[in-house]
This record gives C-alpha cells, sequence and structure tokens, in this order.
C-alpha cells in the first residue's frame, strides 16, 4: 500500500503538472480537493482518466470520484480493490 | 445600421432556412442516436447532416467538388444559397467574408485522413477556399472564440461595416463532428445519452450538432426596409473566472446582457434566445444571469433541443431561427424542457405562442470563460428613400 | 488612430523582451524557457503549468506588460484582450490528437482537450487579472500588421472599452513566438 501511495503522488503531479509540488508534500489523508493543492474539475476528470489508463478501473458514473477522490490513501485503497492492471 | 439581406442553414433538419424553420415550428429535433460514430466507444446523441444531399446538392453548384471537404461543402453551399436570396454579388471589392468555426477541419489531423492537402487544417485556408469559390479577393476574417464564435463574428460583421469599409458582410458559421470533438466532450463528460432538455430540472449534459449557417448582412445606410431584421447591437463580456467552468454568478453573461439592457427595455423584448446547452452549469448561470439582470419575467427558449450545440456555427443558425420567429410574429418552444428549477425561476417557453413586440436578445456562452449577447429588432416600418441624417 | 499604445512586449522560446528592453531572464535548460522565464517574473501562480504553451506564451506576454502596473487585479470590465494567430489551437490538437489516435491507447485527454481552442488564452489572461472585457481570438494567414490593427481599433466601437492587450500569439510546429500591445483609446 505504502508503495502505491508513493507511485500514486507521483503519477498525480505528473499528470496534473503539478510541478512545484513534490510527493512528500502530499499528506495521505489530506483532502485532493477543496484546498492545498489547488485541483478543480478537470483535475478530477484527468484523475479519472489515469485509473483507467494505469489500473485499467472504470469510473461509471464521474461522481463517484467526489467519494474516491477524498484523499490520497482513500483513493489507493479503491485502487488496491479494483485494480484490473 | 446593418440588417439580414439573406440567410441560410444546413443541418440534420434541412438545406434552407425555410425547411429548417418549419421543421422547428412543426416540433421535430435532429437529435438521434447516431453510434457507431467513426469508431467511438460510447453511443452519440447528435444532429447530424445527411453527407449524401450534401454532396449533391455540392454537385449540382459545382462541378469542382473534389478540393473540398465535407466542411467546406457545406459552408459554401450554405453562403451560396444565403447569396442568391440576398440578390448580391459576392465577389464584390465591398463584400468581406467572415468566418465562424471552432474546429475546421480538425479531422485532417488523424493519422488516417487521407486525400487533403495540409492546408486544410488552417482555418484561413477555409476561410480563402469559402470566399475564393465566389470569386472574392478580401483577406476574410476568422473568428475562433469558442461557442460565442458566432455572436463574435456578427459584430465584427456589424464593426466592419459600421466603419464604412464594406457594404455586405457574409456571416458564416460551420461546424462537423469528427471523432476529434466527439471524443473531447464525452471526456469532459459533457454529452446526455439522451435528447438534451435545456432547462430542464433533469437535465443530463448536451448534445453535439452540425451545421453551416449564413447571413449575409448589408449596412442600410438609412435605407431600411419593413420586415426586416435589424442586428442593432452586441456585447462581449468574460467571466475572468475558469476556463471550462462557467461562472456561478453568470458575471461575463449578466455584463453583457446589461450592456445591451441600455439600449431596450425588459418589456420590449419578445424573447430570449439563450444559449441553453442542457448542461447543468451553462444552464443554471444562465439563469442566474437573467434573473440579475432583471429578466426573469421574459420569455427564454433553447434551440438545442432541436439542432443539437453546434458550435461555432450555433450563434449564426440559432439567430436566423430567432429572427425568422420574430418575422413570424412566434415565440418558439423550447425542445426537450418539461419542468424548471425552483431554486432558479425562469419563463422558459414551452409552447409556440403569438407575440407582437419587435425586439429579441441572442445570448451565447463559451469555454475560456467567453460570453456574448446580441439584440436585433424587427424593422415594423420602412425608411423614406430619401432619408436625411 | 483612435488608440495608442502604452507598452510592449516580445517573447519567443529564446528571449524576452519589454518596450524593446531584454529582460533578464536565468539561464534555462534547453526547451524550458518559457518556465525559466516564468521563474525570472517571480510569478506565484501555479496554473501556469497547467497551461498549454500557447497560454504559457501569452500569459508570459502580457505579465511582462503589466508587472508594473498599479493597482493590479481589481476587477475591471474596460480592458478588452484581442489576440491573433496563424495556427489557431494546432499544436495542442496535435497534442490531444495524440491522445486518441490508437485503439490500443485511447484515452482522451480532457485537461488537453479544453486547450484545443485558441481563445483559451484570453481567457487566462481575463482570469489572471480580473479582466471582464471583451475577449476575442482572430486566425490569420499572416501577421498583417494593417489588419491587427483594424481589427483592434474596431474593439473600440464598444464604448466600455477604454484599453486593450492586443496581441499576436503563435505556436505552431516550431514557431513559438509573442508580441504583444497593451493600448489605450485616445
Amino acid at each position: 500500500m505504502e508503495e502505491l501511495i508513493l507511485q500514486l503522488k507521483q503519477e498525480i503531479i505528473n499528470v496534473l503538472n503539478l510541478e512545484d509540488v513534490a510527493p512528500g508534500d502530499i499528506a495521505d489523508d489530506a483532502p485532493l480537493f477543496g484546498e492545498g493543492l489547488g485541483l478543480d474539475s478537470i483535475d478530477a476528470l484527468e484523475l479519472i482518466v489515469l485509473m483507467e489508463k494505469l489500473y485499467g478501473i472504470k469510473l461509471k458514473d464521474p461522481a463517484q470520484g467526489r467519494e474516491i477522490f477524498k484523499s490520497i490513501r482513500v483513493m489507493a485503497t479503491y485502487i488496491h480493490a479494483n485494480r484490473t492492471k | 445600421m446593418i440588417a439580414i439581406a439573406g440567410d441560410n442553414i444546413i443541418s440534420s433538419l434541412g438545406f434552407t432556412t425555410d425547411e429548417n424553420y418549419r421543421a422547428v415550428e412543426s416540433g421535430q429535433s435532429g437529435v438521434r442516436l447516431c453510434s457507431p460514430f467513426v469508431g467511438l466507444p460510447e453511443p452519440l446523441m447528435a444532429s447530424m447532416i445527411d453527407r449524401e444531399r450534401l454532396s449533391d446538392s455540392f454537385a449540382d453548384l459545382s462541378p469542382r467538388a473534389d478540393g473540398y471537404t465535407m466542411l467546406e461543402k457545406a459552408a459554401i453551399l450554405s453562403v451560396g444559397n444565403a447569396a442568391a436570396q440576398a440578390q448580391v454579388d459576392l465577389s464584390g471589392a465591398d463584400v468581406l467574408f467572415i468566418l465562424s468555426s471552432t474546429k475546421g477541419n480538425v479531422h485532417l489531423l488523424d493519422e488516417n485522413e487521407k486525400g487533403f492537402s495540409r492546408d486544410h487544417i488552417y482555418l484561413w485556408h477555409t476561410a480563402r477556399l469559402i470566399a475564393e469559390f465566389f470569386g472574392n479577393a478580401n483577406e476574410p476574417l476568422v473568428v475562433s472564440n469558442a461557442c460565442i464564435s458566432g455572436a463574435c463574428a456578427q459584430i465584427a460583421a456589424m464593426r466592419e461595416l459600421e466603419t464604412g469599409a464594406y457594404s455586405y458582410a457574409v456571416v458564416v458559421g460551420v461546424e462537423m463532428l469528427s471523432k476529434f470533438i466527439v471524443s473531447g466532450f464525452q471526456s469532459l463528460k459533457a454529452l446526455s445519452p439522451e435528447m438534451c432538455r435545456p432547462f430542464d430540472v433533469d437535465r443530463a449534459g448536451l448534445n453535439l450538432g452540425e451545421a453551416a449557417a449564413a447571413i449575409i448582412y448589408r449596412r442600410t445606410d438609412g435605407k431600411e426596409e419593413a420586415g426586416e431584421a435589424l442586428l442593432l447591437h452586441g456585447a462581449i463580456r468574460n467571466d475572468a473566472n475558469h476556463i471550462s467552468g462557467p461562472s456561478r454568478t453568470g458575471e461575463g453573461c449578466l455584463r453583457a446582457l446589461q450592456i445591451l439592457l441600455q439600449e431596450v427595455a425588459p418589456g420590449d423584448l419578445a424573447f430570449i434566445n439563450a444559449h441553453g446547452t442542457a448542461t447543468a452549469y451553462n444552464d443554471s448561470m444562465e439563469a442566474v444571469a437573467l434573473a440579475s439582470a432583471g429578466l426573469s419575467a421574459v420569455s427564454v427558449n433553447s434551440l438545442k433541443g432541436y439542432f443539437g450545440h453546434t458550435l461555432g456555427a450555433a450563434g449564426v443558425l440559432e439567430s436566423i431561427i430567432s429572427a425568422h420567429a420574430l418575422a413570424n410574429e412566434a415565440v418558439l418552444p423550447t425542445h426537450g424542457f418539461k419542468c424548471g428549477e425552483k431554486e432558479r425561476p425562469l419563463n422558459v417557453v414551452d409552447k409556440i405562442t403569438h407575440t407582437e413586440k419587435t425586439f429579441f436578445i441572442k445570448m451565447l456562452s463559451g469555454f475560456g470563460g467567453c460570453n456574448a449577447a446580441l439584440l436585433f429588432k424587427k424593422n415594423t416600418k420602412r425608411t423614406p428613400p430619401c432619408h436625411t441624417q | 488612430m483612435p488608440y495608442a499604445v502604452k507598452k510592449y512586449s516580445h517573447v519567443t522560446d529564446k528571449q524576452a523582451s519589454v518596450n524593446g528592453k531584454p529582460f533578464p531572464v536565468a539561464a534555462a535548460e534547453s526547451g524550458q524557457f518559457l518556465t525559466a522565464l516564468y521563474r525570472s517574473l517571480k510569478v506565484d501562480y501555479p496554473k501556469f503549468f497547467k497551461m498549454d504553451a500557447l497560454s504559457k506564451l501569452g500569459f508570459l506576454a502580457s505579465e511582462l506588460i503589466l508587472m508594473d502596473e498599479q493597482p493590479r487585479f481589481t476587477p475591471r470590465e474596460d480592458v478588452a484582450i484581442i489576440c491573433f494567430n496563424r495556427s489557431s489551437s494546432l499544436d495542442t490538437d496535435v497534442a490531444y490528437q495524440a491522445t486518441i489516435q490508437h485503439e490500443e491507447s485511447y484515452y482522451p485527454s480532457p485537461s488537453a482537450f479544453v486547450y484545443t481552442l485558441p481563445n483559451i488564452v484570453t481567457g487566462e489572461i481575463a482570469i489572471r487579472n480580473k479582466f471582464f472585457g471583451e475577449t476575442s481570438f482572430y486566425v490569420c494567414r499572416e501577421r498583417d500588421a494593417q489588419q491587427m490593427s483594424q481589427t483592434v481599433e474596431q474593439a473600440f466601437c464598444d464604448k466600455h472599452t477604454r484599453m486593450a492587450l492586443a496581441a499576436w500569439v503563435e505556436c505552431f510546429e516550431g514557431t513559438c513566438e509573442a508580441f504583444m500591445e497593451l493600448v489605450e483609446r485616445r
């Protein structure tokens, strides 16, 4: 799980172009949206693509993202349980 | 002042303005299930032009069909029909072409597309092909301002004509659907799997549409004809909020409306033809802006349920249909609308009604936070030919 | 001419200048000049890194012009943003096309798609500066100064417009260049 969390942070930084953010700056349990990283609705859609591309997880309803993208840990837990690749 | 001297629409609902208007009047929609669409994984509800009829109609107009893409053919055909109606020779030095499109021939970027030179991917090239088809040598103007392009092109026409350089402006809006455009809107989760429902409480997104629409504007020089549609004013304002999400407070939209309201009283408006894409955010934003502008009581409609969202063509197409509705003293209903939102009350038109008022407003909003509004008037009396200013 | 040029900037992928005077930029890694320019401007605006090259160019050109203006970031409706170029958003169109080209790697990117409209750059500048005025984008065969100045002049037909940021912003196939002017109604 710790490895997945670190990998996820690095991927999110790359995909969302968070140039001045290091994996260490993202706390495992901090909210991904609403504060801190300054992510917006397009970033949320891009995270949905990331889940499908890297882990083979296809969200049926984009609204599910709201729950899954609560924090890095919640996201990693979901990926761990549902990944197909 | 500038007036509509001729117009045309090519869409899923027909190849003349009249055909399109009559279809709308009788409640027809051109939106249907188009899957499988160019190899995309998801089904698509969209309004598409009949390719075969387009090719045949173009062949009737010109034997030189090979050099033109479907998009170019649709635009040329639309301009040709509008010019025939206006009885204007488009080759004149006093005629300016203005193209409105968001993506032009973007489908040619696909590796599997062959047969056209690379120049066709440039919007200015498409504009030149259209102008040159009609023997016009002036450098055309190309407006690419996302989904408000069609309004911007008309505002540009007004400015070009009123500052005196040209007597006629040919405004042509055109958009064809491709894997590029459809996949993009799918990735934004903006498309409805069903018929779109503008301003409805249960709306679930937009339907895309294809169209070419052309208006020939003439500078009236004080000689307006009775019944003619006049473009009186236009404004473009930005939300300064987000590149893809509309402002929650309708910032830019409200400001554009407020500028028009310096020229017209709300009580004189027959209707407002909103952008009404049927996405959750757009329609809420427009409702907020209309309420803030004191326009909640004015009849509001959206034409997206008939044509889908025709992107760069929308502003031109919807202005034409609205102007014809006004000429027919009609306020057109919003296809797909059943029940409005309680929190944001609006006077959404759900059945065709009669009006004797002579003004309408056309609203548009787009990515990049841009918003536009146009004010049209039906001229009720003929100005004497020897008008002195 | 109904307007006067107050200030101008020029940005390419190799150099930047304001009013014809080179703007010093700390040494950049190859291909990273725009990022180095952003750092040298000492601007704290992380959204910059999310922009496509066209928006970065326009954004930087506008920062070079506006950085010394006072007050900044007060909402205003009297500034228009009018941009022109040859290749629309083709640079990003090609990048987005790559995300949908092959069936086995078909992952359309929403963040790339939103930049496949040339006028996004005008929106980025409007958002940064709280400019609620007119924003427009025109596509032209070439950088024709006369045609551009005529269009900018006509933007002042909107009687509420007092100033405009007017720019040529081109980015495609090896060309990366922005010329921007801040013009004021006479």
